[in-house]
C-alpha cells in the first residue's frame, strides 16, 4: 500500500530529470542500476548482504576465484598461483603470485593473505563461520594460518577435501586486504573495520571512487590490474529502488543495466530493439518443508504424494516465469555435484493412487506462509492441488519474522520458502537440508531438516560430512550425487525452483554476468561495443 | 386495507396507527430515489449471496494456470485471477463474506454501543465516569489502527476481522446512546413511568433503548459503507480472510501486483466495493429522512 506514492513521486521524478533526447551512457562508463540499501558494510570480513559482496568482488582479489565468463569450470588459481596438499589432507600451502600490487602500491605478499584471513576469524562477524568451519578460532589461527616467503600455509583440524577448503576461499570473507594500510587506520583493537567500511584497501580491478549509502557506487578502474586493465574505466550503480523506474531508465539509454525488474517490466522490454534481456541461474532455491511432526505429513506416502502435487511447469510458466525454474535438488545448478535430474511432474491421478494405496483420503493441515505474493500464489496452487486428493491445507498469512519465528521453534507444518547458500561449496546445501545431528526439540538446530523435525537418517548424516572430507574431487562430486539421489526418494524438504535473475541490459554491453550461483557481480570483463 | 384507512388522522386501533406510521415512513423513503437505488442494490446483493452456489457459472476455486490473467470475455465476464480463477464467480462468492461481516458487525457494534451509552447515561454520576472515560479511550486510537493491532494480537481471520472491528467501532453508538438517554431521562413521560412504580431496568429498556434505537440504525447504515472499507483493507493487508476465500479486498490486494498490465483484476472487486458502499450510504440517507424525528419533516 505504502509502494503506491512512493513509485509515483519515483517515476514523476524520472520522468522530469531523463532528457528528452536518447541519451547514451559513455563509451567507457557501465551504469548499472540496482535495490543496494542492503550494504551494510564494505569491509569483506564483514559484509554479507548480496550488493555488499557485489562491491567487494571487484575491489578485492582473493586467494583462488571463479573465472567470470566461466563458473561452471570452479576454481581457479587468482592471488594464489598454485597450491599443495600435504598432511594427509590436514595442510594446504598456497604460492602466492609475484608482482602483484594493491591500490596503495604496496606489494600483495604472503604475510597480507594471511594476516587477512586471521583477521576475517578474530573479527568474527557474520561471515566468519565460513572459514571457522575448518577449526580455526580467534584463539588459535595465528598458529593455523601463517605466512612464510611467497607461500600461505593453512592448518585445518580434520582433512577436509581440497575443493571444499578452495570453495570457501573463493567467498567473499577470504578477500586479501593490504595489511599495511589497514593497519594503518585502525581504530583501538578494530583491525580497521570501520575504515575498511567504507574504504578499500584490494588489490581489485576497481577501486571504490564514493560510496553513498542507499545512493550510488563509483568504482574506477585500476589501471595497473594483474589480469589487465578493465575496459570500462568507470563504474557506476545507481541505486533506484523501483523497478518502473529502472526500466523507464534503461528505455531512455540512462543505464547499461537494470538488476531489479519485475516479471511484468521484463515482459515490457520485449518490444525494444536497443535492449536484451540477460538470464543467469542463482544459489537460491524455493522449496517446501513438510514438518515430520504434523500427524498426516509425517507418513511417508503423502511425503511421496506431495511430490506429484506440485504445478512445477505450470507455475514455472506463469506467475514463476522468468523468476524460478523448476529443480527438484538441494544443490543449484552452477554448484560442484548438482543434480540436474527433475523427477516428479504435476500428477494429481498419481498422487491420488498413492495416498488412497495408504488410505488417506481425508486430513487438514494448518499452515502459516510469509505474506509475499510468490509465496502465496505457490500455497494456494498447492492448496487447490491438494484438494483434488481430499486433503485440506488452511494458509494463514503472517509477516516475514511471524513465520521465521515459528519456523525456528519447529511450528510451521507446511514451509514455503527460500534457502540461498552461503559459500560456493556444496556443502553450504548439504550440511543444512541432508544433516540433522540431533532432532530433540530442545537441540535449537538451524539446520533446515531440523526446522522441519526431520530425523536424518545416520548414513545420510554420515554421508554429508565424508563428503567435507573426500579429497578427490571426483569421488566428492559422485558423492553428492548419491546423498542427492537418497535425498530425492525419502527427503520430506523437497526443493522446488531454483531462481533465475533477470536483468535488462543494452545491447552494446557485452561479457555481464551476476556472477552466477557461486559468486558477486564481475565488471572487469565487461565491454562495450 | 386500504391507502386511506393507512393515511388516517384519526386510527382506530394501535395496529392501525403503527402500520400507518410504517407506510408513512416508507412514502418518505420512496420519496428518496437514491435511497431506493440503495435498497434494490442491496436486495440484489443479498439474493445474490443467498444463491451464490447456484449463481456462479463457476467454482471460484478452480484454478487453470494456462488460463491465468484474461481479459473478461464470453467465458469469463469479468477476466481471469492470477491463478486462473473466474472474478465474476469470486465475487458471487465474495457476496457472502462481505455480508457476513457487514452484518455480525452491525449486529454486535450498536447493541454494544447502545448498551454502554444508555447506561452511562442513565446511571450517572461515577458510571457514566467511567464508562465513557473508557469510550474515549477507544475513540483516541484511529479506528483502522487499533482494528489491525487486534487483528495483529489475535491472528489473521475473517472472526478476528470481524471482532476487531466490532471492538473498535461500538464507541461512537455509545457517545451517540449516552446523548439520546441524557436528553430523555428527565422528560415527563419518564418521571410518570418511575411513578407507577417502574424499576431502573424496565425503564432503561422499555422506555430508553426504543427511543434511541432510530438514531442509531441511521448512524449504522450510515457507516456501513465505512465498515465494508475496513474489512477490505484488512482483507488487502493479508489480515481478514485468507487464501483461497474470495473476499473483495483480498481480491484487490492479488490484482495490485498487475495493476498496470492486467487492471480488471483488481479493479472488478474494487467496483463491487465501490457500489456497495455507495448503496449502503445511499440507504442510510433515506433511512434518516424516516427515522430521525429532529430532521426536516416540514
Amino acid at each position: 500500500m505504502k509502494q503506491f506514492p512512493l513509485r509515483a513521486a519515483l517515476l514523476a521524478t524520472a520522468v522530469c530529470i531523463a532528457p528528452i533526447a536518447h541519451a547514451e551512457t559513455p563509451a567507457d562508463t557501465l551504469v548499472v542500476a540496482a535495490q543496494i540499501d542492503d550494504i551494510i558494510s564494505l569491509d569483506p570480513a564483514q559484509s554479507f548482504e548480496f550488493s555488499g559482496n557485489d562491491v567487494d568482488n571487484n575491489l578485492y582479489d582473493r586467494l583462488v576465484d571463479f573465472d567470470p565468463l566461466d563458473q561452471n569450470a570452479g576454481i581457479k588459481p587468482s592471488l594464489a598461483e598454485g597450491w599443495e596438499v600435504t598432511d594427509g589432507g590436514k595442510t594446504i600451502t598456497l604460492t602466492m603470485r609475484d608482482g602483484v600490487k594493491f591500490h596503495s602500491g604496496n606489494p600483495v605478499r604472503a604475510e597480507d593473505a594471511a594476516w587477512s584471513l586471521q583477521r576475517a576469524v578474530k573479527l568474527n562477524k557474520s561471515p566468519a563461520f565460513i572459514l571457522n568451519q575448518f577449526g580455526f578460532t580467534p584463539a588459535n589461527v595465528d598458529q593455523m594460518i601463517t605466512a612464510d616467503g611467497n607461500k600461505i600455509i593453512l592448518k585445518l583440524d580434520q582433512p577436509y577435501a581440497q575443493s571444499f577448503v578452495l570453495n570457501c576461499l573463493a567467498s567473499n570473507v577470504a578477500s586479501v586486504v593490504d595489511k599495511e594500510t589497514v593497519i594503518a587506520n585502525a581504530e583501538g583493537e578494530d583491525f580497521g573495520n570501520a575504515w575498511l567500511s567504507t574504504n578499500d584497501a584490494g588489490s581489485g580491478p576497481y577501486k571504490l571512487a564514493t560510496w553513498r549509502p542507499n545512493e550510488a557506487v563509483q568504482f574506477t578502474a585500476n589501471d595497473e590490474y594483474w589480469q589487465g586493465a578493465p575496459t570500462m574505466k568507470r563504474v557506476i550503480v545507481r541505486h533506484v529502488q523501483e523497478s518502473s523506474a529502472q526500466r523507464l531508465l534503461l528505455e531512455q539509454g540512462d543505464i547499461d543495466v537494470a538488476r531489479n525488474l519485475t516479471p511484468t517490466d521484463v515482459e515490457g522490454l520485449a518490444g525494444n530493439d536497443a535492449l536484451t534481456v540477460g538470464t543467469e541461474p542463482k544459489g537460491r532455491i524455493l522449496y517446501m518443508g513438510l514438518s515430520q511432526k504434523d500427524p498426516i505429513l509425517s507418513k511417508p506416502e503423502v511425503v511421496e504424494a506431495m511430490k506429484y502435487l506440485v504445478d512445477y511447469a505450470g507455475m514455472e510458466g506463469s506467475f514463476l516465469k522468468g523468476q524460478w525454474k523448476t529443480h527438484q535438488n538441494f544443490l543449484p545448478e552452477g554448484y560442484l555435484g548438482a543434480s540436474e535430474d527433475n523427477p516428479w511432474t504435476y500428477d494429481i491421478e498419481k498422487a491420488s493412487q498413492i495416498l488412497t494405496d495408504a488410505g488417506i483420503t481425508s486430513g487438514t493441515v494448518k499452515t502459516v506462509v510469509r505474506d509475499i505474493r510468490e509465496y502465496i500464489d505457490v500455497a494456494q496452487t498447492l492448496q487447490g492441488a491438494m484438494a483434488q486428493v481430499g486433503l485440506t491445507l488452511e494458509i494463514q498469512q503472517m509477516t516475514g519474522a511471524q513465520v521465521l519465528d515459528a519456523y525456528r521453534a519447529r511450528q510451521v507444518p507446511i514451509f514455503i520458502g527460500e534457502w540461498g547458500p552461503d559459500y560456493a561449496d556444496p556443502n553450504t546445501n548439504a550440511s543444512t537440508f541432508a544433516y540433522n545431528p540431533n532432532n530433540a526439540d530442545d537441540a535449537k538446530l538451524s539446520q533446515l531438516a531440523w526446522r522441519n523435525s526431520w530425523a536424518v537418517p545416520d548414513d545420510m548424516n554420515k554421508a554429508t560430512i565424508a563428503a567435507t572430507l573426500e579429497g578427490d574431487t571426483d569421488k566428492r562430486i559422485q558423492m553428492y550425487q548419491d546423498i542427492q539421489q537418497e535425498y530425492r526418494e525419502i527427503a520430506p524438504i523437497i526443493p522446488l525452483f531454483q531462481k533465475i535473475e533477470q536483468v535488462g541490459i543494452q545491447k552494446n554491453v557485452k561479457n555481464w554476468t551476476t556472477g552466477g550461483a557461486v559468486s558477486s557481480v564481475f565488471y572487469r570483463q565487461v565491454t562495450k561495443e | 386495507m386500504t391507502r386511506e384507512w393507512l393515511l388516517t388522522d384519526a386510527p382506530q386501533t394501535r395496529r392501525q396507527a403503527r402500520l400507518g406510521a410504517l407506510y408513512q415512513g416508507w412514502l418518505t423513503f420512496r420519496a428518496n430515489r437514491l435511497a431506493v437505488l440503495g435498497l434494490v442494490i442491496l436486495v440484489l446483493l443479498l439474493l445474490i449471496a443467498a444463491f451464490a452456489p447456484w449463481i456462479s457459472p463457476q467454482n471460484p476455486f478452480a484454478q487453470d494456470l494456462a488460463d491465468r490473467l484474461k481479459p473478461p470475455s464470453a467465458q469469463h465476464w469479468l477476466g481471469t485471477d492470477a491463478l486462473g480463477r473466474d472474478i465474476l464467480s469470486r465475487l458471487i462468492h465474495g457476496s457472502r463474506v462481505t455480508l457476513f461481516i457487514v452484518g455480525t458487525v452491525a449486529l454486535i457494534a450498536p447493541v454494544i454501543g447502545l448498551f454502554i451509552g444508555t447506561v452511562a447515561g442513565f446511571a450517572g454520576g461515577w458510571v457514566d465516569q467511567v464508562l465513557m472515560r473508557v469510550t474515549d479511550i477507544f475513540l483516541a486510537f484511529p479506528k483502522l489502527i487499533l482494528a489491525l493491532a487486534f487483528v495483529a494480537a489475535l491472528g489473521p481471520s475473517i472472526a478476528n476481522a470481524v471482532l476487531a472491528l466490532a471492538v473498535t467501532s461500538w464507541p461512537a453508538y455509545a457517545r451517540l446512546a449516552r446523548a439520546e438517554t441524557l436528553t430523555i431521562r428527565n422528560a415527563d413521560y419518564i418521571a410518570a413511568a418511575r411513578l407507577q412504580g417502574a424499576g431502573p431496568l424496565r425503564l432503561l429498556i422499555g422506555h430508553i433503548w426504543p427511543l434511541c434505537v432510530s438514531s442509531l440504525i441511521v448512524r449504522v447504515a450510515l457507516d456501513m459503507a465505512g465498515i465494508i472499507l475496513s474489512a477490505a483493507g484488512l482483507g488487502f493487508l493479508g489480515l481478514g480472510a485468507q487464501p483461497p476465500t474470495p473476499e473483495w479486498g483480498a481480491m484487490i490486494s492479488d490484482g495490485r501486483t498487475y495493476i498496470l498490465d492486467f487492471w480488471w483484476v483488481a479493479a472488478m472487486p474494487g467496483m463491487a466495493i465501490f457500489v456497495v458502499s455507495l448503496a449502503f450510504n445511499f440507504l442510510g440517507d433515506g433511512l434518516r429522512d424516516v427515522l430521525d424525528p429532529k430532521g426536516g419533516r416540514e
